[in-house]
């Protein structure tokens, strides 16, 4: 809300600079976002005295003026405007002015005669609305000042926080003052001149939902005239924010912005009957707002109507029908208030939100229904003339006395870790208008009113009754009573020391497994990304990557069907990604437009589905290679990525992760994947940690995603510690006392055979003796056939008890060829 | 054949070896000379065949005298062929030299993103004051993200979260990290030190200091007696593990979760505390919002209101990362431009 100080000092006393205002504000809690210097944009603008106007001889539009500028000789100036008179006193933009809007004023020439400087309508200096006239100041403004000394002011930007909208308001924040300094709250003298006849001969008002409408106040103003507002208001509207109407229009936004209290003023000819309905829209009940929208009125829309229908949407908009006009002489005053939640949601569907029904959202209070009516019907009858009908109408006129909230002191000492003693209490509370009482014999504290009421017995302590008052509709349980003591004291009293009370239970930690697994693939040469989860539809689209139940066991499997978002702030994200492929390759996608080629990315993060309307989330590891594994330099060339690195990715991982080796299986399903270069992968511990598919992606998934790579190699892995923390324990085995003897064995086997049958085969056939198999050549060609390709193995045996013997060894190794012979239909290449 | 010939026989033996030795320029010419002189045909060896001419009595004077000159030529050999070898060495070495002012052959490393390195940060430093990490759905119900945090249906506060529905009755992406707290207090019981990182959503336009996917750092600590003091207490260490030694400060916010409420503040890490655009001129800035958990909440967790209290506290990890790298768009986290990542080395 914005807050000219000026207009604040009419409420409250002010001895503080803004900036020290602002402060203690802001440590009330009523953060000041902002000060703003209103009138800081008027440079070289001072205050003139007309001495003479003549008509232009060139133009019938134009005069000549001469303006005494309280110093030198007077200036000459021509002037558009036909209000001016010799004797007034104007605002006169000297040359090298600078009016809002970084508009520059100099010594110009019109219709042949020379202008120095230009006097100012309100609506160029932005201060009032009126762009017709020049802005006619007081006879006794001090000649030659500066307007922006007699005129500028500051404007504090205070963010009022929802449950406080007693405080969005002048007079709500002069409280706050008054709590900050001790000053006194000076209301506005609030007195209605009723000369009119009796308000019943004009108004009736029937509330037919007395649950939406708990109170309805009106008031009738007889013989207006609309015009203007005063200068002085229309400066004070414009300085809040407000843009200036009309004298009515303005008189219920001034009680708005001074009392908080929303009112609206209908053209009384136009209330027909002088009837006022508060009731549901009707069926195909249709209504021309303020805004001249048409609207189709929904069964659940709360209207204020007269016998032929409705005339406003309540506590959001008007009609059209009864706004107040030029020609308007009646004015009807609604002063009503309303269900918070029916006016929010009303709000909403018609998506107007007004400052009105932003005020009777956070609730009202009930008062100032009455209160709001006066003084709206006191300002019309000073700005715009007529007669007040004498009276109101009054649906609710009996008004609830203040609500008691019976708190213990020593609760709220404990709460803010600060004993305070209860005259100590008693005093801050009173700063906030809250009186305390002793608390009468069986008083019981509210602790909580939802979900169910917790009232206690207090028991021996020491307890009193807080006098809540009637605009604070927010204190209602006892925590609220320690908010307003550690606000009203001041958080800097509060003491601070660490906690000393019981630990909890130890609990691994998920981020341990995912800090390993970032470290090693960083270290491995892969960049971290964190990308969107939202993505577009797209994605699933061109990727149509294979669900987890499809051919491999994972370990907390993706499936389902993708979640999508009902309000998407863009298709572009719209959906819950199932996998976290599609984002690496945007990633790539985004870097390929900067010029890069060599990518190597991963992240870790989750994957959405719903199966059976629950939604299910995974968390995956995901990696992307492309271009080179290391680039070029001076003493290394280029090698690109290949299945290899993934796999020698994957390998790393499961060493970090103290996780057996992983084993492959192809994939030659194809599309996503090239249907030679895709595998599933699955580490082999009974646990069934990790698990995922590792491919070249399909050229024509990469030609889909507009990139310019040509291989691309992704992973998606199911990593079960992911989100459990917690990894195998490493068993440690005895190192070996006798040494180990190695043997090279060549299998010659069909290409159609894949190493990792070779290497199952010969693990099955090793027996006990074996300790390790390493493939360390890969050969085809001369003198194999071209069928045929092989397979070089070193194989290391060993015993923990003894030396092998020489026969013992090729024993070993004779049986692992006979398996090899009999499973794959291999032999030895000697 | 008398034992001064041959005696000086041996000794012009000896100054001729010494001297070809000492000219001998490769390890070949020394072993050539060894076998020269001293091999089973070489000279040594044949001077002394006319040790048989000689009176018996000056025999093993001359054995004496070519075992003495033998070994002159050993020590002569041996000296040489160090030299030799040292000065093979050294020419080996300078032959080897590199320029070292060459960059080296570049170990490729990659880079960890800020987000969940600021998460790792912020999880470190709570953790050594007991806080474990738990974490929550991000596809929520609206009774955990909204309801069970006191922020009923139609609750006007739920203008200060504007939120993404998904096509799931009654769901929702959620819109902080809060609900964990109603999660973890009904998995467990106080005393309850939690920590709950995690993504966030909310119907938001993007711009340099918003987005509608963020993240946040959710803290709840819960025990009887537990507090403002210790809230206090340990943003205080917070701050200043974070940020170094500056002022902090508690000022009076709202949240409906929490009553009383504040917003956490610290000297501006850009101008100190004296006011900049940075902090609006305040010399503040806010990292985080808290308070004490609302009797309502510790009730839906399924906490007595009258036998505990706790705090609860939230921060936007982004807001933390920037603070810390002087980050000056929110965009760049989740674009993944590698010049933007890269930076983190
Ligand atoms: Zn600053």
């Amino acid at each position: 809300m914005r807050v000219p100080l000026g207009w604040l000092r009419e409420y409250v006393d002010v001895q503080l600079s803004p900036e020290q205002l602002a402060e203690r504000l802001t440590l009330l809690g009523m953060e000041v976002k902002g000060l703003e210097h209103w009138g800081a944009d008027w440079r070289s603008v001072v205050v003139g005295e007309l001495l003479t106007v003549e008509k232009h001889p060139h133009a019938d539009r134009l005069h000549l003026t001469t303006v005494n500028v309280g110093s030198g000789e007077p200036l000459h100036i021509v002037c558009g405007a036909n209000n001016i008179a010799p004797g007034q006193r104007v605002p006169v933009a000297l040359p090298g002015a600078v009016l809002p809007g970084e508009r520059r004023i100099e010594r110009t020439e019109k219709m042949g005669i020379a202008s120095e400087g230009m006097l100012c309508s309100g609506d160029e200096l932005h201060i009032t609305s009126d762009a017709e006239g020049i802005l006619i100041l007081p006879p006794a403004t001090p000649l030659g000042r500066d307007l922006s000394e007699l005129y500028g002011d500051v404007v504090l930007d205070v963010d009022v926080k929802p449950n406080r909208g007693d405080a969005l308001c002048l007079i709500g924040l002069a409280r706050e003052v008054a709590a900050a300094t001790g000053a006194k709250v000076r209301w506005p003298e609030i007195t209605v001149q009723e000369a009119g006849g009796p308000v019943s001969d004009r108004l009736s008002v029937e509330v037919r939902e007395p649950q939406l409408c708990t109170r309805f106040v009106g008031r009738w103003v007889s013989g207006v005239k609309i015009g203007p507002s005063p200068d002085w208001v229309q400066m004070r509207l414009q300085a809040a924010g407000m843009r200036p109407v009309s004298n009515v229009v303005d008189a219920s936004n001034y009680v708005m912005l001074e009392l908080g209290k929303p009112t609206h003023t209908f053209n009384g000819a136009a209330v027909k009957e002088g009837t006022i309905i508060v009731r549901l829209a009707l069926p195909g009940e249709r209504l021309e707002t303020l805004d001249h929208v048409q609207r189709e009125l929904t069964a659940d829309t709360l209207v204020i109507a007269d016998p032929s229908g409705p005339i406003g949407i309540a506590g959001v908009m008007g009609g059209a029908d009864s706004e107040i006009t030029d020609a308007t002489t009646e004015i009807a005053i609604e002063s009503a208030v309303f269900d918070p939640v029916s006016i929010r949601r009303t709000g909403h569907r018609y998506a107007l939100r007004s400052e009105a029904s932003l005020r009777f959202e956070k609730g009202q209070e009930f008062r100032l229904a009455r209160i709001g009516a006066d003084r709206v019907a006191q300002l019309t009858l000073a700005w715009a003339g007529g007669s007040v009908a004498k009276g109101r109408v009054d649906t609710a006129p009996e008004e609830p006395a203040s609500a008691k909230l019976a708190f213990r002191p020593a609760r709220v000492g404990k709460l803010l870790g600060a004993p305070i003693s209860t005259d100590e209490q008693r005093s801050l509370l009173r700063r906030v208008d809250v009186d305390t009482e002793p608390a009468p014999a069986g008083t019981r504290i509210q602790v909580a009113v939802e979900p169910q009421p917790l009232v206690v017995d207090p028991g021996s302590e020491e307890t009193l009754v807080a006098v809540v008052p009637t605009w604070r509709r927010d204190l209602v349980v006892e925590a609220d009573v320690a908010e307003e003591v550690a606000r009203v004291r001041g958080y800097e009293t509060t003491p601070a020391h660490l906690p000393d009370t019981l630990m909890p239970a130890y609990r691994p930690s998920p981020l341990r497994v995912r800090q390993l697994i970032r470290d090693t693939l960083v270290g491995a040469g892969l960049t971290e990304v964190v990308t969107h989860a939202l993505v577009s539809p797209l994605h699933e689209a061109r990727l149509r990557w294979p669900a987890d139940d499809d051919g491999v066991a994972f370990p907390e499997p993706a499936v389902g069907d993708p979640i999508a978002v009902t309000n998407p702030l863009s298709t572009q994200h719209s959906v819950l990604r199932r996998q976290l492929v599609g984002s690496l390759l945007d990633v790539l996608a985004l870097n390929e437009r900067q010029g890069r080629a060599d990518v190597a990315i991963f992240e870790i993060g989750n994957g959405y589905g719903r199966a059976d309307a629950a939604p299910r989330e995974w968390t995956r590891l995901s990696f992307l290679l492309t271009g080179s594994a290391e680039p070029a330099s001076w003493n290394r060339i280029a090698s690109p990525y290949d299945l290899d690195d993934a796999k020698g990715l994957l390998e790393l991982l499961c060493r970090s992760l103290a996780l057996p080796a992983p084993g492959y299986a192809p994939d030659t399903r194809g599309f996503p994947f090239h249907p030679g270069r895709a595998f599933s992968v699955r580490e082999q511990s009974p646990d069934e940690i990790l698990a995922g598919r590792v491919a070249e992606l399909h050229p024509d998934v990469v030609q889909e995603w507009d990139l310019r790579s040509q291989r691309v190699i992704v992973a998606e892995l199911a990593i079960l510690g992911l989100g459990r923390g917690r990894l195998p324990r490493i068993h440690v085995a005895p190192i070996p006392r006798f040494p180990g003897a190695e043997r090279d064995l060549a299998v010659i086997v069909a290409e159609s055979r894949t190493a990792a049958e070779v290497q199952t085969t010969i693990a099955d056939h090793g027996g006990v003796l074996l300790r390790r198999i390493r493939l360390f050549d890969l050969y085809r060609g001369n003198p194999l056939a071209s069928t045929e390709k092989s397979l070089a193995y070193r194989l290391e045996f060993g015993a923990q008890d003894r030396t092998l013997t020489e026969a013992e060894v090729d024993g070993a190794l004779e049986a692992i060829r006979k398996g090899l012979a009999a499973d794959l239909g291999a032999h030895i290449r000697s | 054949m008398d034992f001064e010939s041959l005696s000086g026989d041996l000794h012009r033996l000896m100054d001729l070896a010494l001297a070809e030795i000492a000219k001998a320029d490769d390890p070949a010419a020394l072993e050539q000379l060894q076998i020269q002189y001293l091999g089973k045909k070489g000279g040594l060896t044949a001077v002394l065949r006319g040790i048989g001419g000689l009176p018996p009595e000056d025999r093993p004077r001359v054995g004496a005298v070519a075992n003495e000159i033998g070994e002159a030529v050993k020590i002569a050999l041996a000296e040489r062929g160090a030299q030799l070898r040292s000065a093979a060495q050294a020419q080996r070495l300078v032959a080897e030299k590199v320029d070292v002012t060459l960059p080296g052959r570049t170990v490729r490393r990659g880079t960890l993103h800020p987000i969940p390195e600021t998460i790792a940060a912020i999880a470190e430093i709570f953790g050594q004051f007991g806080f474990v990490v738990y974490e929550g759905p991000e596809v929520e119900d609206d009774l955990t993200n909204f309801q069970m945090l006191n922020i009923a249906p139609d609750h006007p506060a739920r203008d200060l979260w504007d939120t993404l529905y998904v096509d799931i009755p009654g769901r929702l992406l959620r819109t902080h990290t809060s609900p964990g707290q109603i999660r973890v207090m009904q998995s467990t019981r106080p005393p309850i030190r939690a920590l709950l990182p995690g993504r966030c959503f909310r119907y938001e336009a993007v711009d340099a200091s918003h987005g509608f996917e963020f993240f946040q750092v959710e803290g709840l600590m819960v025990d009887e007696g537990t507090s403002m003091a210790d809230l206090k207490g340990l943003l205080d260490e917070f701050a200043h593990a974070l940020f170094g030694p500056r002022k902090t400060r508690f000022r009076p916010g709202y949240y409906p979760f929490t009553e009383p409420s504040v917003a956490f503040d610290v000297e501006c890490v850009v101008c100190g505390g004296v006011g900049c655009p940075a902090c609006s001129k305040t010399g503040w800035m806010t990292i985080l919002g808290a308070g004490m958990v609302h009797p309502v909440v510790l009730q839906y967790g399924g906490i007595d209101p009258e036998r505990y209290q706790g705090f609860a506290f939230g921060m936007g990890v982004e807001r933390i990362a920037n603070l810390r790298h002087a980050v000056p768009d929110l965009r760049y986290y989740l674009e993944n431009d590698l010049r933007f990542l890269e930076q983190f080395r």
